[in-house]
């Protein structure tokens, strides 16, 4: 086990190699250049010239990425080429915001995913089931986008009960944490269901109804707890696509995270805050995706790893 | 939207959708069987042919020219000449809708097919061959599955400009990987029947029981989730056109015209309520389908 | 039964996670009702305020606090709280005295003298004085800083402070768009310079009525007071808080609910929905923000005039503003807004599609003609490239629009080195002069000089008249010849109409009503100055 974990561990290490250079390659195939959007529609090429200097956007792009892992290496991220904030600053900013949306909307997602799975479950293909799934599959079925505006709409404009956005009191975080996990809770749902599902069919589930215990007992005490270990690692896989999730979340509802920061910086090509919250989201999913990994195996020994 | 159209781009953790192959014979008569006897996967699969036959008839179901502007008669609610109302410019909302179902429908079966051919193929090599090649795909795969998969249809298409033909290659790459490892592990299991290493020791060709003889085992799994993502494919368009990065604005695309309606929420929200809507429902129905298809082709699912 | 062990906990960490949120979810909700009140969600809208703090909600993010290197309109506005310029510009856009008590232009127009306001101090306690001034604008020449402000301030040959309360800057050659630079130059204490160095753009500190308080990148910018304001009585209000909300609607929405008591920029289509809402009023004036297509004049079929002038006809452009602007807006009667220098109407291009069918058969297109317009993603954006081709296919010209993000758009257009290369036919845009002048509102669009990349002549725009007419304008001395050598430009480029002249757009805020005395300049910028809760 420790061996296999230490293997895994190393192998994030090229991983991480590739998406940087893949992170850095991308960014700079996207047409537009900073310097003049920097600049400004009425500025002077000379004006435009001196920011690409000042920047070392004139560098070879070779010479570019050396500069860039250099400072990454060093642990330095550098400074906004907007707005000469240094990024770490900008990060430190916004992540609670993103951090509480993304916690928010899991812990209700995978709540309500839990419930309406095991209820599925449980009365198969009774009228429960047919309710649970058609809510588990409308909820993944809605544009998030518009589930927001049409939240925003009614409950806060019509009604006035939560604020349209910001992120002043931990009413502003209700509206998009619905809207942003919806998609996840549903997907929990369907999930929890099958794992449910498969679990009643294992023997020591019959042994345990044969031997006449009572069925809430069954589901609750051998059942759920069996599918659950499964069901929370789903979540946390799923922790990664909230991040993506809250960029569109975020804009709708104004809320000042790490997504907004990113759909900000890449309008005015900020490649370095661009570099740096790229970098940031896939680091934290491969490492989720490999904590997942292997606490999946510490729990369910049954599981063989194929490598 | 990426929370939901991230659920495409998972890594499957829905255990139904890697089907384990089991005994061709009959197959297509239980599936059949099983699937008619579901009520709401049945009544979705209607409304998808029904959503064809719109999009192919379209133009003759038109009550009204979807791109001719009548600025006597702007943002006007749901009536009996306009059912759906009239958007920004006075053109019949419902008539747009029609119009645009046909654009919705090629964007997402475009995108899902080239990512179930593409994933089928680098599924099918993995999973067979084994060794470096698979580990250069499943390593590649991860690579893409490290970004949020919103992110990197952004991405695809801030570098390839704007366009329905560029949204459709953005969600094709994104949806690759998770049918790539779905059928890799397919073929895996298919690699260790019986059947298969009687081939093998008969001296058959690899291209030929990969072709002949694992190919049809994955079959069910690659119906199943083409169906599965559809759904995510026409939702992550949708953003894409909501984000000003997809259709154009002249098209009558569903997630564009939400996107341009979305100023008049609060004075004209049927603008803005019957594109949503429309989405959903289609996406809805696809999902029932893909639903249901995965219980009738499911084995386990068996009682 | 180890495995049984292992499930339990995962469980509990799972309902420790729950409780957990739960629980911080409480202590931000204290947090909410303790601190910022205007996060209140009353269903009933407030018509009167208790206490003097007001928040603005503006669409987009400051970039920088530094004041000579701000290029956006949102960053100038934010410096205008905290600093000020021996100029500055009052609502109409005219140049008016800040800093500067009086000041002299000499005859040559080389010369100018500026007698600064006494007992001015900064935020930080130093003297406002004739030496600060001359540091400020040493700042802004030095190449090594590559401020935005340096171009504005090329013709700057030397500064000098006979005394403490004078300053001459002498030019290099005359240049009568001068005191609109200087309006656009605040004076930043040059002791804050010194000790902050470049963390001045975090950290500002001048003369004007607002210090700095707290600046969180994409949340909120918030200044207070500065008790020891040199201009009686003012501010009239204790804080002011701008917060960026991109999303139109949630702007709006705040508006409402009363959690902003001013917002910029209200969007026109929900102008007809607030107007007569009680405690909410709606200012609009005009701007200087034009709008319109430039049409590539080098490239076919544009390059005949007939074509351009019949696009011009064929445009309706009430119902653009009915339309595309939901009824708030004014028609270009000019190359410049009615709000810029030396602006000079004009007539003609009344909508009239038969003229412009007619004028298409001359120029040999009886047909129409394929094209593609180009234009920035954004909704209003996208809008009026909407109309535009809804409205030139009924002459018969098929335009597909082509929407563009706006880096790649500026990547298109900038890519072509000469001529020739442009790809470019029409693009719609707008256009705002800097600093409401007249060279800013031409020079850049059409002289030969400033086809892209080096300027923004995007309709390739060449006439011998008007290039020399623009070199003239900027040495005129006398602003009544000035005004004739501008009359001159904009009547000749009208006539060869470069550009389908499309609007010119309102600036729209929208308050409570208890709010007095803040403005939106026609710019776009928001001044404070006298902001008052009644």
């Amino acid at each position: 086990m420790g061996r296999y974990a230490l293997q895994r561990l190393l192998g994030v290490i090229p991983l991480l190699f590739i998406v940087s250079v893949l992170v850095f390659l991308f960014i700079h195939l996207i047409p537009g250049d900073p310097a003049r959007l920097i600049a400004g529609k009425d500025a002077t090429l000379e004006e435009i010239h001196g920011i690409q200097e000042q920047l070392g956007l004139n560098l070879p792009l070779w010479k570019q990425y050396i500069n860039y892992m250099g400072d990454l290496l060093s642990g330095n991220l550098g400074n906004s080429i907007r707005s000469g904030i240094p990024v770490t600053d900008m990060l430190e900013s916004r992540i609670m915001p993103t951090l509480w949306l993304t916690f928010l909307s899991m812990a209700w997602a995978l709540v309500i995913g839990l419930l309406i799975g095991v209820i599925s479950a449980v009365y198969r293909n009774k009228w429960p089931d047919h309710l649970g799934t058609l809510t588990a599959i409308s909820g993944m079925s809605i544009p998030g986008f518009w589930l927001g505006l049409v939240l925003i709409q009614i409950f806060s404009v019509e009604l006035g009960w939560f604020p349209t956005g910001g992120v002043d009191s931990w009413k502003s975080y209700i509206l998009p944490s619905i809207t942003l996990g919806m998609g996840i809770m549903s997907m929990l749902a369907r999930y929890s269901r099958s794992s449910m599902l498969e679990t009643l069919r294992e023997d020591y589930i019959r042994t345990g109804r044969a031997k006449g215990l009572r069925e809430y007992v069954v589901i609750s005490r051998h059942a759920l707890r069996n599918s659950l270990i499964q069901v929370v690692t789903v979540a946390g896989l799923q922790f990664g696509f909230l991040l993506g999730g809250s960029v569109m979340v975020e804009t709708v509802f104004s809320i000042p995270g790490l997504g907004r920061l990113l759909v900000d910086s890449i309008l005015f090509r900020d490649y370095t805050v661009i570099q740096a919250l790229l970098l940031l989201f896939s680091t934290q999913f491969i490492l989720i995706n490999l904590i997942v990994d292997l606490l999946y195996g510490v729990l369910n020994p049954k599981i063989r790893f194929s490598q | 939207m990426s929370d939901n159209s991230a659920v495409m781009g998972t890594n499957s953790p829905i255990p139904g959708e890697v089907i384990a192959p089991e005994k061709t014979k009959g197959r297509a008569g239980v599936f059949i069987r099983k699937f008619s006897k579901q009520k709401m996967p049945l009544l979705a699969a209607f409304f998808v042919i029904l959503l064809f036959l719109i999009a192919i008839f379209g133009p003759f179901l038109t009550p009204y020219n979807p791109d001719e502007p009548n600025y006597d008669a702007l943002m006007q609610g749901p009536s009996g000449a306009h059912w759906a109302g009239t958007d920004e410019y006075g053109r019949d909302i419902l008539s747009r809708l029609i119009d645009g179902t046909r654009l919705t429908l090629a964007v997402s079966l475009s995108s899902v097919l080239i990512a179930g051919v593409l994933g089928t193929i680098l599924g099918l090599v993995s999973g067979y061959y084994g060794g470096w090649l698979d580990r250069i795909i499943m390593r590649g795969s991860d690579v893409l599955f490290s970004f949020p998969d919103l992110l990197l249809a952004i991405g695809i298409v801030a570098i390839l400009g704007p366009g329905l033909s560029n949204v459709v290659i953005a969600v094709a790459v994104f949806g690759t990987p998770s049918f790539a490892r779905i059928i890799r592990s397919v073929t895996l299991s298919a690699k260790e029947t019986l059947f298969v290493e009687a081939a093998r020791s008969m001296g058959a060709k690899n291209r030929r029981i990969i072709w002949r003889h694992i190919f049809p085992e994955t079959v069910p799994s690659i119906i199943v989730n083409l169906s599965m993502k559809i759904g995510g494919a026409i939702l992550a368009a949708a953003s894409l056109s909501f984000l000003g990065m997809g259709a154009k604005p002249t098209e009558p695309d569903w997630g564009a015209m939400l996107s341009m309606g979305r100023d008049y929420l609060s004075i004209a929200p049927h603008i803005v309520y019957f594109p949503g809507l429309a989405i959903f429902l289609t996406v809805l129905a696809f999902n029932l389908v893909g639903d249901g298809l995965r219980d009738a082709l499911d084995p386990k699912m068996k009682n | 039964m180890k495995a049984k062990g292992k499930v339990w906990s995962m469980f509990m960490l799972l309902l420790i996670t729950v409780v957990m949120t739960a629980g911080c979810g409480n202590k931000a909700s204290n947090e909410g009702q303790g601190g910022n009140t205007a996060g209140g969600t009353e269903t009933s809208t407030p018509t009167t305020k208790n206490d003097k703090d007001i928040v603005i909600a503006i669409n987009a993010n400051f970039i920088t606090l530094d004041p000579h290197n701000a290029s956006d309109t949102h960053s100038i506005s934010a410096a205008r709280t905290m600093y000020e310029g021996l100029m500055g510009f009052d609502e109409n856009m005219n140049v008016v005295p800040v800093l500067s008590a009086s000041h002299s232009i000499s005859e040559d127009g080389l010369v100018y003298t500026f007698t600064l306001q006494e007992n001015v101090k900064f935020q930080d306690g130093t003297d406002f004085n004739a030496e600060a001034v001359k540091v400020n604008i040493a700042r802004i020449q030095d190449e090594k800083n590559n401020l935005r402000l340096r171009k504005s301030f090329a013709k700057v040959a030397k500064v000098e402070t006979p005394d403490a309360k004078t300053v001459v800057i002498t030019l290099s050659e005359p240049y009568n768009a001068f005191l609109n630079k200087v309006a656009m130059a605040p004076i930043i204490s040059p002791k804050a310079l010194t000790e902050n160095g470049a963390d001045i753009s975090k950290m500002p500190v001048g003369t004007g009525p607002f210090k700095f308080k707290e600046w969180v990148q994409g949340d909120r910018l918030v200044v207070e007071k500065n008790t020891d304001y040199w201009q009686k009585d003012l501010p009239k209000v204790d804080s002011i808080t701008f917060r960026p909300v991109p999303e139109n609607g949630s702007r709006i929405a705040m508006l409402k609910t009363g959690e902003a008591d001013f917002i910029y920029p209200m969007p026109t289509e929900q102008v007809s929905e607030v107007e007569g809402l009680e405690g909410i009023t709606v200012d609009t004036i005009d701007s200087t923000i034009v709008r319109y297509v430039t049409l590539n004049t080098m490239k076919k079929p544009f390059d005949d005039v007939k074509v351009r002038q019949a696009i011009n006809y064929a445009i309706n452009k009430d119902a653009y503003i009915k339309v595309v602007k939901s009824g708030l807006g004014a028609k270009l009667d000019s190359t410049m807004s009615s709000k810029t220098q030396y602006y000079s109407q004009q007539t003609g291009y009344d909508y009239d599609i038969e003229k412009a069918k007619q004028l298409l058969a001359e120029a040999g297109y009886p047909d129409g003609f394929e094209t593609e317009v180009w234009g920035e993603n954004e909704s209003e954006t996208m809008k009026g490239m909407q109309f535009i081709q809804q409205q030139l296919a009924l002459v018969g010209i098929k335009v597909e629009v082509k929407s563009m993000e706006g880096g790649t758009l500026s990547d298109q257009i900038n890519a072509a080195k000469t001529p020739e290369e442009a790809k470019i036919q029409m693009w719609y845009v707008s256009w705002s002069p800097s600093s409401g002048d007249a060279d800013g509102a031409t020079r850049g669009l059409f002289s030969s000089e400033m086809f892209p990349p080096a300027g923004s002549n995007t309709a390739y725009y060449k006439n011998e008249n008007v290039d020399k007419w623009i070199a003239e304008a900027n040495k005129a001395v006398d602003p009544e010849a000035a005004k004739s050598i501008y009359a001159n430009i904009q009547k000749t480029v009208w006539e060869d109409a470069p550009w389908a002249f499309m609007g010119v757009d309102q600036i729209i805020s929208g308050k409570r009503s208890y709010l007095e005395g803040v403005k939106v300049f026609p710019d776009g910028s928001i001044n404070v100055l006298n902001a008052e809760v009644k």
